[in-house]
């Protein structure tokens, strides 16, 4: 009888306990991983075939004008437009939210998917996506910019922290492009674009699509695949006028959307590299 | 059944009874006690600012209700004038966005704008991390606040959010009326009720703003044109955020260039001296046309939302 009583009284106390524990799922691995839960509720979701993943690389190949001249660094190129001398210092942007259907149809979405492009750090750097399910893709879709949420939810850490002189202290907002240099067309001797603006008419944001028509993008466990994009940094002035009339923008507008745009539209795919 | 250890983390943000529920909702981290002290310490330290001579504190002052008393503009480093009067920093939870202009849209990257103003803070929060993690102080209370010493923008910036959200104003006179647990003298009530006539359309009930942008019809033309520099709409021009009225008598000079020196040339303002131009508000007729006695009443009335215990609270300094 005496030891009946003290079980109910240890059971009881394990109630009470657990009761005051949050409950969800403390795998990892799962998609709803809850990093306050402290005991599993069996509530974990899986991807498929979590656990087989490999590498998707994008490689963005960088174009001079329609002639298909190199673009580069720190060297001086003529505008075929506009016939500016420009120097670049600093090339910088952002691309994310890279999403990828297989198959069968069904979307796999790269979690946390922000890449800050800084081309004085070399032009051939590719942006690594790891953790992709193994399989048959079809189609890719991406964003130039930063996605309008992000924009509006605080201290982002990562690419999108503001440590990267990419953010808008005074009116907030992400600057999705910023193209910096020396001209001896400007009137100052220099330009500076720095280009965002995540709402309203002048939203720059711009979703791409790429449909791997003529091959499958094959992901096979621990190799690394690629897609090749081409890109052309003198399609920035394809709508706008030469350095010596505009050679800064520091805001969202119209000026900022046109050289925005522009040059994300013209972003290409180029070909499927499968390892 | 409550859960004890939740319990504890909502009581750190004491959400008064009569206020409405909050804009910001601490979703992006773990609120605790030792992220408060690490962003109070952030705060009342001049390593946020360029050649560390400056910190938030140097422009809000508790004492003050969190504004720059008697500066039209504040001091920031290499002897530079802000652009615009230092507002008072209370309830800002409540508040849907920042600064005059609202060109700031999260409580999270206020504390980023005089950072990164070259007139205010000019600092690289790069350095900021930087120096932080040489100091084996801030180190261990970043250990405290994240279970983790690693030091970033993000961190430092959320620090910062968690000590302003506790700069809640709730204990004023006007409050315990406003409850029900005290009432008006009668030229207090007589403020109130033109307060109540006048003013309650922008200056809502009970954290006195709506938080829109306004043209309170200060000028013809606009030097400053506030809003419209964050949206670039003509409708915008010359409008600026309602600021909230509490501590009022503590956080002269008033409007978004301080040309007001006193509550008295304020009333004036509204009473006789509103101008007209095209964005003017629609709720602000030519002027409200006050006697002398309303006058006085009035500024009774707004010394009730004067709150001490706010304005002397030690946990907030």
């Amino acid at each position: 009888m005496k030891i009946k009583n003290i079980t109910l009284i240890v059971l009881l106390g394990g109630l009470s306990l657990t009761s005051c524990k949050k409950e969800g799922c403390t795998d990892e691995a799962a998609t709803n991983y809850s990093e306050k839960a402290k005991k599993d509720d069996g509530s974990c979701v899986y991807e498929h075939n979590h656990d087989e993943t490999g590498t998707l690389n994008i490689e963005v190949d960088y174009k001079w004008g329609m002639a298909g001249a190199d673009f580069n660094m720190e060297t001086t190129l003529e505008h075929p437009m506009t016939g500016d001398e420009l120097e670049f210092s600093t090339f910088k942007y952002y691309i994310s939210n890279f999403k990828l259907k297989n198959e069968n149809g069904e979307w796999w979405s790269h979690p946390e998917s922000y890449f800050l492009v800084d081309l004085s750090e070399g032009l051939d750097n590719p942006l690594k996506i790891e953790g992709v399910p193994v399989g048959n893709y079809t189609e890719m879709t991406y964003m130039l910019g930063v996605d309008s949420t992000r924009n509006v939810s605080g201290a982002q850490d990562g690419a999108l922290s503001v440590s990267h002189g990419m953010f808008w202290s005074w009116s907030n907002g992400y600057i999705m492009l910023k193209a910096e240099g020396t001209s001896p067309d400007s009137g100052s001797g220099s330009f500076a674009f720095h280009l965002g603006g995540f709402q309203g008419e002048y939203n720059i944001v711009t979703e791409k699509n790429v449909l791997f028509s003529s091959e499958d993008l094959v992901i096979e466990e621990d190799k690394t695949s690629a897609v090749h994009l081409i890109a052309n940094p003198a399609r920035l002035w394809h709508g706008s006028p030469s350095v010596s009339e505009t050679a800064m923008i520091h805001m969202p507008g119209e000026a900022a959307q046109t050289m925005a745009v522009n040059f994300y539209e013209n972003i290409a795919f180029d070909r499927v590299e499968n390892n | 059944m409550s859960c004890k250890k939740e319990a504890v983390e909502v009581s750190l943000i004491k959400q008064p009874g009569h206020f409405p529920k909050p804009h910001y909702n601490f979703a992006n981290f773990e609120l605790n006690q030792a992220g408060i002290d690490l962003g109070k310490a952030l705060f009342y330290d001049p390593i946020l600012s360029f050649d560390n001579s400056i910190s938030c504190a140097s422009c809000h002052h508790q004492s003050a209700g969190f504004s720059d008393p008697g500066k039209s503009f504040s001091l920031g480093v290499d002897d530079s004038l802000s652009d615009r009067n230092s507002i008072g920093l209370v309830n800002l939870i409540w508040s849907p966005t920042f600064f005059w202009d609202g060109g700031v849209n999260h409580l999270e990257l206020t504390g980023f704008a005089p950072i990164n103003n070259v007139k205010e803070m000019k600092e690289d929060m790069n350095h900021i991390v930087d120096e932080l993690y040489q100091d084996n102080d801030y180190r261990a209370l970043f250990l405290r606040a994240f279970n983790e010493d690693t030091i970033t923008a993000q961190r430092v910036l959320w620090s910062l959010a968690a000590y302003m959200a506790t700069l809640i104003s709730s204990e004023s006179y006007y409050d315990r009326v406003y409850k029900g647990e005290a009432s008006f003298n009668v030229e207090q009530d007589k403020g109130y009720k033109l307060f109540q006539r006048d003013c309650v359309s922008c200056h809502t009930e009970p954290l006195t703003s709506n938080y829109n942008f306004e043209n309170n019809g200060l000028d013809e033309e606009f030097e400053d044109l506030g809003r419209a520099q964050i949206t670039l709409n003509a409708s915008d021009r010359g409008k600026f955020k309602v600021p909230t009225l509490r501590n009022i008598t503590l956080t002269a000079p008033y409007m978004h260039d301080g040309r007001f020196n006193t509550l008295n040339e304020v009333i004036d303002h509204y009473s006789d001296g509103i101008k007209m131009s095209a964005t003017l508000s629609n709720k602000l007729p030519e002027g409200f046309h006050y006697t002398p006695s309303e006058k006085k009443a009035l500024i009774k009335f707004l010394e009730t939302l004067v709150d001490p215990f706010f304005v002397q609270n030690p946990d907030f300094n």
